[in-house]
């Protein structure tokens, strides 16, 4: 059932420009870094003996906020597919279960976001061997910087999913997403129980993996949560 | 007009707007209350509420305020996208160009209406720190309207955007694609004064020329943010004369 329903949910999204958008992330995070390095090479060389690490930490300052920011925007584009259409009506007098019918949504997000770090890590080590940084690529660390913070937004995929299929306006959920991105640009400032300072991959114990690993656990508690309150409302 | 505007006002009280509206001071409060970085500058001769100011007005300017504004955009287009709203609204006797510009001086009002009480939370924060320098009224005032009249564009393309798509994430993803930049726009004194999107911060970033009207010098006001409201108010404009509804 599961099986069918990714099928249909994939058909979906197609010529709904959720791809372009995946595609554009990852893109568009390292694109910055082309122009802020093709601005001013020399001076950012300068900064750092550790040339990789410190264009890895260039590009990592904007990836929280895209990942958070583009949680918000395929979640609710998600919702908005079934509506604008009033299909939330039509994908329940289906023979499949709620639970089934969010699981597939979260599940197509979750393989967006995974195909757009896979993507995030590609470019970056694209533009980082045009720039020229040094013959010991960190292949470890360019994948700690894209896959690190998907894990530890997973919480935050699992509350956006949660309000934008339960909310009929989507600007409630589009709003809580800028609150995100605020909380992740602030995210120094955050104390570390919150869920959007998760993705910066900072912590008291300057442990990244401490970050990973609640991103998949709270990530789970609030997928359950969504699914349950999912499958006990009433489709309008 | 006037029945047009009391029309879309109607509309908006139902639209749950309010909270949408607090949403700005909310956010001045949370930026001003959690970050404590400037402190250094405390004890040296600038005026208290400046430490405040700068960093409030940094995020908020920088991101908040240009994504705000568009979801007030969507908002006003919400009821026409459902179930054919828009066939009803143009079939009263009003034309496309009074209800785009009935649209658009609301959305100013409202976001006009945000900012005054951002400048309440600006207050807030002050009292809560319990600063005792006088209040810089005036410098205040000059950031809080300058931030307005730098969305003046923001809005329009905004406005556009919403019109052309029923759902809110397509709008809202072409305002964060023109939003992030700006974070590393506003840092190059070359390309800064010319990104639309980065005169937000610009206009109400405390730290600026303070002799003149803005903080920004009037060229760059003509030039980029009335040379894109024009553009994108325009452009706006026309779409939605030609929208097939």
């Amino acid at each position: 059932m599961i099986g069918k329903l990714l099928t249909s949910d994939f058909l979906k999204i197609k010529r709904k420009g959720l791809w372009f958008l995946t595609a554009l992330g990852p893109i568009g995070v390292v694109a910055l870094q082309m122009v802020n390095y093709g601005v001013r090479k020399d001076y950012l060389l300068e900064q750092s003996e550790d040339d990789w690490g410190y264009y890895l930490l260039n590009v990592h300052s904007f990836t929280p906020l895209a990942i958070v920011l583009g949680i918000a925007i395929l979640t609710s584009f998600m919702a908005s597919i079934e509506n604008e259409t009033n299909a939330w009506k039509q994908l329940i007098a289906l023979p499949v279960s709620k639970l089934t019918v969010y699981l597939s949504k979260f599940t197509v997000l979750a393989i967006l976001l995974f195909l757009s770090s896979t993507l995030l890590m590609l470019v970056t080590m694209a533009y980082g061997v045009f720039l020229d940084l040094g013959d010991s690529i960190p292949i470890g660390e360019i994948a700690k910087f894209s896959y690190y913070p998907y894990f530890a937004a997973l919480p935050i995929l699992a509350l956006q999913l949660w309000i934008a299929s339960v909310c009929h306006n989507q600007g409630i959920p589009i709003t809580v997403g800028i609150f995100g991105v605020i909380f992740a640009y602030l995210s120094y400032f955050l104390p570390d129980w919150m869920i959007w300072k998760w993705p910066s991959l900072m912590n008291q114990w300057d442990e990244p993996i401490i970050n990973v690993m609640l991103g998949i656990g709270i990530g789970i508690v609030l997928y359950i949560i969504g699914t349950i309150d999912f499958a006990r409302r009433d489709v309008k | 007009m006037g029945s047009i505007l009391s029309a879309e006002w109607f509309k908006l009280r139902k639209s749950k707007m309010v909270p949408l509206i607090l949403a700005g001071p909310i956010i001045g409060l949370f930026i001003g209350l959690a970050s404590n970085t400037m402190n250094g500058l405390i004890g040296s001769e600038i005026n208290e509420w400046y430490v405040s100011l700068i960093s409030m007005n940094l995020t908020y300017a920088l991101l908040f305020l240009p994504l705000i504004s568009g979801v007030f955009a969507s908002v006003i287009c919400r009821y026409e996208h459902q179930s054919g709203g828009w066939k009803q609204l143009l079939a009263l006797p009003v034309t496309r160009g009074k209800v785009f510009v009935a649209k658009y001086l609301l959305i100013m009002l409202l976001v006009l209406a945000m900012q005054v009480l951002y400048l309440c939370s600006i207050y807030a924060v002050g009292l809560i720190k319990g600063y005792t320098d006088p209040f810089p009224m005036e410098i205040v005032w000059k950031s809080i309207f300058g931030g307005w009249v730098a969305t003046l564009p923001l809005v329009a393309l905004q406005l556009w955007t919403s019109v052309m798509f029923k759902s809110f994430a397509a709008p809202f993803a072409v305002n964060v694609i023109f939003t992030l930049p700006s974070i590393l726009a506003v840092n190059s004194k070359r390309f800064g004064p010319y990104y639309p999107w980065g005169q937000p911060f610009l206009m109400m970033n405390v730290g600026g020329d303070t002799g003149e009207v803005f903080f920004v010098p009037w060229d760059q006001l003509l030039t980029v943010v009335g040379g894109g409201f024009l553009l994108f108010f325009l452009g706006g404009y026309l779409y939605f004369q030609r929208k097939a509804v």
